[in-house]
């Protein structure tokens, strides 16, 4: 099988961040970068599939260098190959951009199934998986849990709310990947060393021929306000507290 | 709980700022790796610790090892954390691409080590023990002893210990019992009992190979008289199969900490059925062991930095949102409270535990270097990393030990009640560290190691290579400013050393061996704190000159960090050299020598 996971780089979950002055981003000083979580159950889902069924896991990253390290943590993981997008045109770009040069690089590599993350948590736009399947022109399963393949066809399981979605779909398709699909494996020491010397294509947006403006443009990030300060109510009678409470909660809080 | 437990950041510093790990794929045995191995060797190690070990920490305190129907049940993760430690290819990966493993330097293992033990200690000496039982196998065992047990030992099937302790004989080694009694089919028929056994018996995994010390019967009396052996739980018969060994665990000790990992009693040979095989010549175990008990020393140094490590930072979080009081000079009571690390009382404990864990941490990275070097080098260059090994190794194992206590409790301390309650942390860490100053070796041994050997040895030949090692230093530190009193306070540190030791050692000349060795576990803490003084300077010139390059803020602040734990370790730390030394000038009087055993009687 010919199996494609995507995988972005992110900054870790336990990293402070911090946005910009200008509002532009975030500041990246001091970031530890790791693979998105929800990317790293792709890349156990499509290593899983291949020790099944035979075949070879390319890894495709669109990101700033920096994002090479990602790349090798997959292929420690041992997946095969990797294509590094890497073009200072595409840093921070939109979710479209992003899954247009995933679909260029993908169309090439003739997949029968592509992993994505369901979301990446930098972001948490949650789109890349699904323009990719419309550009690709295949089907997309979202948001899967639990995944079964037989005589070319996939079954997966996605949950709702309240109930859990059973869905088959033919080949090739997009599977979007969401935490309870499996755990992940550590990287091995003998992978991390073989790691090194597997290939990995870097290509820049004119290689692929895509377009490198953006459709959506983030206009302004600013960090959640501060929380108001709370309210004592003073007062040496009970009852009139409560009641002081009720009607700050109606007119004030406006939450009853 | 805390998040963090071991600082990336600071490792990094360490591993890459200071002592330039990178550089040693400029050795053959080392060429095929560089800093892109090692950062992910790292990540590896920290998601491991976060994942696996740090969840169970306080478990396995609770849940403490239980002895029943002749095993020992231990907490499931272990299970988890051996399997992931074998396939991963962590137990080997310092050893030969010959033997299996991947040729990792010691320096690169020894931070994944502490990753693991400051995650939770206990967890993280079932896989580390085998690597060292291995290593000892890999070292001096036959051929035949090295394709049945390394392979199936790295791959974590199989536990490995260290076996020496007996009843009778605990730093007394000359006095072990256990016997070993010749066939003539290749094997020793081994009887006697060992206790304080680490994971010498355990349900989760498939056997247990025991690297022990047995007297050949008819063997000389004392240390001369001592030989290796592989003892495992499980023998192997001619088709391979496993059978049992006639060794059985007899009962576990329950302990202050550290009580997720059992030790056991053993008894060997109840039914002449017990075999051992032979490591490397007969009378010489204590040397082939004592290549095993330096590495292990130095790993518990490590352990107890790392232990030390996770609770600053568990302290560190508690005193940034613990508001309590306010600024000594407002008067209003209305005033919101602050938090209480903004007391400079406790930044004091917070600098205290900073400069002990991080000055430790930088001991042992630099004695774990001498290690990798001595594997690579050869004449005199090797000769220079072994000295320099040797004589830092009670050190690099004691320090981290003693302090590591005083450091934990100091971490307890910034919590006031809570520290002593079990919703935190930090008691546990206080109970689980206390085991560092008595395994591989207690202070008290150390202390005379490094007084009564490694500092007379051929001549002083490795004291006058650490005082030349503190000289460069020094003299790298001449030029900047901010750090020409923390040199100037080494050079008087150094004098200071060199003056009580002559004065040590001139007891010695004289022939009064008790009197000269009677103050040696002073002697150890003097040399103790000017070392981690030596590798303060070390750490605080890299900080001045990165500081310099105008780093990013984030990174900014890191060595602004390091350059004010470093005042603080010379103007807190090593002034304590002063009261030790006068006591030590004084050893000559013998006070405890002539103290009579009576004269406790009360």
């Amino acid at each position: 099988m010919n199996i494609v996971a995507c995988v972005k780089q992110v900054p870790d979950t336990e990293a402070l961040i911090k946005v910009k002055p200008d509002g532009s981003g975030i500041d990246e000083g001091g970031i530890k970068w790791v693979m998105n979580p929800y990317d790293e159950y792709g890349v156990e889902e499509a290593l899983r599939l291949k020790e099944a069924k035979g075949g070879e896991v390319t890894i495709v990253s669109v990101g700033p260098a920096r994002a090479m390290e990602t790349i090798r943590t997959a292929l420690a993981m041992g997946a095969e190959k990797g294509v590094h997008v890497s073009d200072p045109l595409l840093d921070n770009t939109d979710a479209y951009t992003t899954a247009a040069a995933l679909a260029a690089v993908i169309k090439g590599l003739n997949p029968d199934i592509i992993f994505c993350g369901q979301r990446a948590i930098d972001d948490d736009s949650g789109q890349v998986g699904s323009i990719l399947a419309a550009i690709l022109g295949i089907p997309q399963v979202t948001i899967v849990t639990k995944l079964e393949m037989a005589d070319g066809k996939i079954k997966a399981i996605k949950p709702i709310e309240g109930a859990q979605l059973v869905i088959e779909s033919t080949l090739p398709c997009v599977i979007t990947t969401q935490k309870g699909l499996n755990e992940p494996r550590y990287a091995s020491l003998p992978g991390i060393m073989k790691a090194k010397k597997k290939p990995v294509d870097v290509k820049n947006a004119a290689a692929l021929g895509i377009a490198t403006e953006p459709k959506a443009k983030v206009a302004k990030m600013t960090p959640p306000p501060d929380r108001a300060p709370g309210k004592i109510i003073a007062g040496d009678d009970p009852a009139a507290k409560a009641a002081e409470l009720v009607r700050l909660l109606r007119e004030e809080a406006k939450v009853i | 709980m805390a998040k963090k437990f071991m600082s990336m950041r600071n490792l990094h510093f360490l591993l890459y700022e200071v002592f330039d790990t990178a550089s040693l794929a400029k050795y053959p045995f080392f060429s095929d790796h560089g800093k892109e191995t090692f950062d992910m060797v790292l990540e590896t190690g920290m998601k491991m610790g976060r994942d696996i070990l740090y969840p169970a920490l306080a478990e396995m305190d609770r849940n403490q090892p239980v002895f029943e129907k002749g095993t020992v049940r231990v907490h499931p993760v272990v299970e988890t954390v051996v399997k992931e430690c074998g396939g991963g290819g962590w137990i080997g990966a310092h050893a030969s691409y010959e033997l299996g493993g991947q040729q990792i330097p010691n320096t690169i293992m020894t931070a994944f080590r502490g990753i693991f033990a400051a995650a939770n200690y206990s967890a993280s000496v079932y896989p580390f023990l085998t690597s060292g039982a291995a290593h000892l196998i890999a070292s001096f065992g036959s051929k035949e002893l090295i394709d049945t047990y390394i392979p199936r030992m790295f791959s974590g099937q199989w536990q490995g210990t260290m076996a020496l302790t007996e009843p009778q004989a605990g730093s007394s080694l000359t006095d072990l019992t256990t016997t070993a009694t010749p066939t003539d089919k290749g094997y020793y028929l081994m009887k006697g009992q060992k206790i304080f056994i680490s994971c010498a018996d355990y349900d989760c995994v498939e056997n247990v190979v025991n690297l022990m010390l047995a007297r050949i019967e008819g063997a000389p009396a004392g240390i001369r008289g001592i030989s290796l052996f592989v003892v495992p739980k499980m023998r192997p018969d001619e088709k391979g199969k496993l059978v049992a060994n006639d060794l059985n665990c007899v009962s576990i000790y329950h302990k202050l900490g550290y009580r997720g990992a059992p030790i056991t009693q053993l008894a060997l040979g109840e039914n002449g059925d017990c075999r051992g095989w032979l490591v490397g010549q007969p009378h010489k175990g204590i040397r082939h062991m004592f290549q095993m008990m330096n590495e292990a020393r130095i790993e518990v140094g490590m352990g107890a930095a790392a232990i030390a490590s996770a609770a600053y930072y568990a302290s560190l979080e508690y005193t940034m949102e613990r508001p309590q009081g306010r600024k000594i000079t407002s008067k209003n009571p209305e005033e919101p409270q602050i938090p209480i690390i903004e007391h400079a009382d406790v930044k004091r404990m917070l600098l205290f535990q900073r400069a002990v864990v991080e000055g430790s941490l930088s001991l042992i990275f630099q004695c774990a270097i001498y290690a990798d070097l001595v594997n690579v080098t050869d004449g005199e260059e090797k000769e220079t990393n072994e000295l320099l090994l040797e004589i830092l190794t009670p050190i690099a194992k004691s320090y981290p030990s003693e302090m590591g206590i005083l450091s934990v409790s100091q971490g307890l301390q910034c919590l006031g009640g809570y520290g002593y309650c079990d919703e935190f942390p930090l008691e546990q860490y206080y109970r689980d560290v206390r085991i560092h100053p008595i395994h591989e070796g207690t202070t008290g041994m150390q202390g005379m190691d490094l007084l009564g050997r490694k500092v007379v040895m051929k001549n002083g030949k490795a004291f006058m290579l650490f005082l030349g090692e503190a000289e460069k230093t020094i003299a790298g530190a001449g030029s900047i400013d901010e750090l020409k009193s923390c040199a100037e306070a080494l050079t008087t540190a150094l004098e200071r050393l060199k003056e009580v030791t002559g004065a040590l050692t001139g007891l010695a000349v004289k022939g009064d061996i008790e009197v000269f060795l009677a103050d040696a576990t002073l002697y150890l803490e003097m040399f103790g704190i000017t070392a981690i003084a030596w590798q303060w300077l070390i750490q605080g010139i890299t900080a001045h000159h990165a500081l310099a390059k105008l780093p990013a803020a984030q990174d900014a602040l890191f060595y602004k960090g390091k350059l004010a734990t470093c005042r603080y370790f010379f103007e807190y730390e090593l002034p304590k050299t002063q009261g030790l030394a006068t006591r030590l000038m004084r050893s000559g009087d013998g006070l405890t020598v002539k103290m009579e055993k009576e004269w406790f009687g009360d």
